[in-house]
Formats: C-alpha cells, structure tokens, sequence
C-alpha cells in the first residue's frame, strides 16, 4: 500500500515536470547545441576537431522576444529555413524591414521587404545564409540567442554587434 | 473561412464570424496535402495569420491564373490560395508561401451551429496540379 502510493506520487510529480519543463521550453527559454562553423568566432570557436560534436556550444535561446517581435540589427536568432521546413538555423540579423543592404560580391543594394529580414552568419566564408536564399520571414523566427551555457569556459553573453563594412541604413 | 468575401454571404443571415477548429498534430511530422485549409503567419506581416487552402506542394508545377506560366513550387514552401478567388489575397499576390510560417490545419467549423461540420479537403476544380 504504501508503495503504490509512492510510486503514484513520483508519477504524477514527474509528469508535472516534465510538461512545466515542455511548457518552459516551448513557450520561454529552451537550450539548443549548435553545429557547425557558420558562425565562427561567435560559436563553437573550439579548434579540437577531434572531440567532434563532443565541443558543440550549448546556447540558450529566449522566446520572450516573440511576443511582440523585438529583434533588431545584430540579433542573433534562431529560424526555420525558408527552403526546409524541417531545419532550424541560427544565424545573425543583419538589416530588418525596410533597410537597404549592400549585396556582398555584388554592385546592386537590396530593399529588405516588409516582413522579411537579411541574416548571415559570422563566418562569411562558410554559411549558407541570406546570400543563398534571400530575406527570410520573420514568422520563421523560433527565438534569439542571449547566452552560451556550455562550454564552462566560454560561458557568457552572446552580444549584439554588426560585422565592419556590412551597410545598413 | 476567414476570407472577408466569406463574411459578406455570412452577414445576409448573421453578423458572426465562422469559428473553426485549427488542429496542431500535424505539426509535428508537417503531413500535410495538397486541399487542406491551412492557418499560416503572413510572409508579408509577421504579426497576422491567414486561413487559406493548400493548392500545391514542394516540387508540384502550377498553372498560374490568368498567365501562361507554369511555375513550379520551390522545395520547403507551398501554394495557397482562398476559395473565393475573386476577393482573395493568398499566393497570386506573395507568392509561395514557407512551410515553416504554417501553425496549424482547420479541420472542422464549430459556430454557428447550423454549420457545424467538418472542413472537407478538396482541390478547386480548374486548378492544375502536376
């Protein structure tokens, strides 16, 4: 008898957790790892390739800016990529709606359109960004990085800027 | 559902908005086809939500209405179109629409009562589709 009714407390204990834990996750803050070298300093600067996915940066992501869409310039979030619906990126806001940017490699300045902005990831050289499939929506925004939360060592905020010589006016 | 020219017939018998059921399974393995109604976050406006009917899917080749175009539906993203194509603002004017921006599937009218029932899937007759 009493340990049915142990083992029922536990259930119903964890069940609680683990739908506040999902309620947090989906609506709040959540943790994600991020792979690749797209952007570079910023994340996942580790040079011991060896260790491979071991030495991914663990960064928090806040939903908070989503109620009312507070990004700006130098943001860097978290989207859905336009060409596939299943893949997440993350990346940093270079213009929002309504800035003209200077297309990189390119003589033409791009109108950003209503709704839409231009993201590109730190490492220009290795990041399928803006540049390859164009202004993203900004209804596929899952949220905005604010810190890093592992490596211990590279613990910290992860800070609004805009890389040198990207206009944006 | 949800087009202002659906409320122009509704308010000859009542000044209410249909309200539909928008399911949110779907999400999860994103099934869906070509003829479900569909909520989606404007691309234009992230602020707004359409309800509009699938036409086409990722890869699918569509005639565009009064054109001789053929366009084909790039991957990830999805045609949309409102039953009342007179009064309509969907996919002729902002083209595909991203598969990410959609939030969920209408699956049955719940008021007012005397149309409470399912939302049927169905493509538009006259509509290509390859």
């Amino acid at each position: 008898m009493g340990n049915a009714s142990f083992l029922w407390n536990a259930m119903t204990k964890s069940i609680t957790g683990g739908l506040i834990a999902l309620t947090i996750s989906d609506r709040y803050a959540s943790i994600v790892s991020v792979h690749g070298l797209s952007m570079y300093p910023t994340f996942n600067s580790s040079t011991n390739t060896f260790l491979g996915s071991l030495s991914d940066d663990y960064v928090l992501v806040e939903k908070f800016c989503l109620a009312n869409y507070k990004f700006t310039d130098g943001d860097v979030i978290v989207f859905r990529s336009p060409n596939n619906h299943k893949e997440k990126h993350i990346k940093r806001i270079i213009a929002m709606p309504g800035d003209w940017i200077k297309v990189p490699h390119s003589y033409d300045m791009l109108k950003i359109p209503e709704g839409h902005c231009w993201v590109e990831g730190d490492n220009s050289a290795s990041s399928l960004d803006s540049r390859s499939f164009g202004p993203v929506p900004l209804g596929l925004v899952q949220g905005r990085v604010t810190h890093i939360v592992w490596p211990p060592q590279r613990v910290g905020q992860v800070r609004r800027s805009i890389p040198e010589g990207r206009f944006s006016l | 559902m949800g087009n202002a020219s659906f409320l122009w017939n509704a308010m000859t018998k009542s000044i209410t908005d249909d309200y539909v059921l928008v399911e949110k399974f779907c999400l999860a393995n994103y099934k869906f086809t070509d003829g479900d109604v569909i909520v989606f976050r404007s691309p234009n406006n992230h602020k707004e939500k359409h309800i509009k009917r699938i036409i086409a899917m990722p890869g699918d080749w569509i005639k565009v209405p009064h054109s001789y175009d053929m366009l084909k539906i790039p991957e990830g993203h999805c045609w949309v179109e409102g039953d009342n194509s007179a009064s309509s603002l969907d996919s002729r004017s902002f083209g595909p629409v991203p598969l990410g921006l959609v939030q969920g599937r209408v699956t049955h009218i719940v008021w007012p009562p005397q149309r409470v029932g399912q939302v049927r899937r169905s493509i538009p007759e006259g509509r290509f589709s390859l």
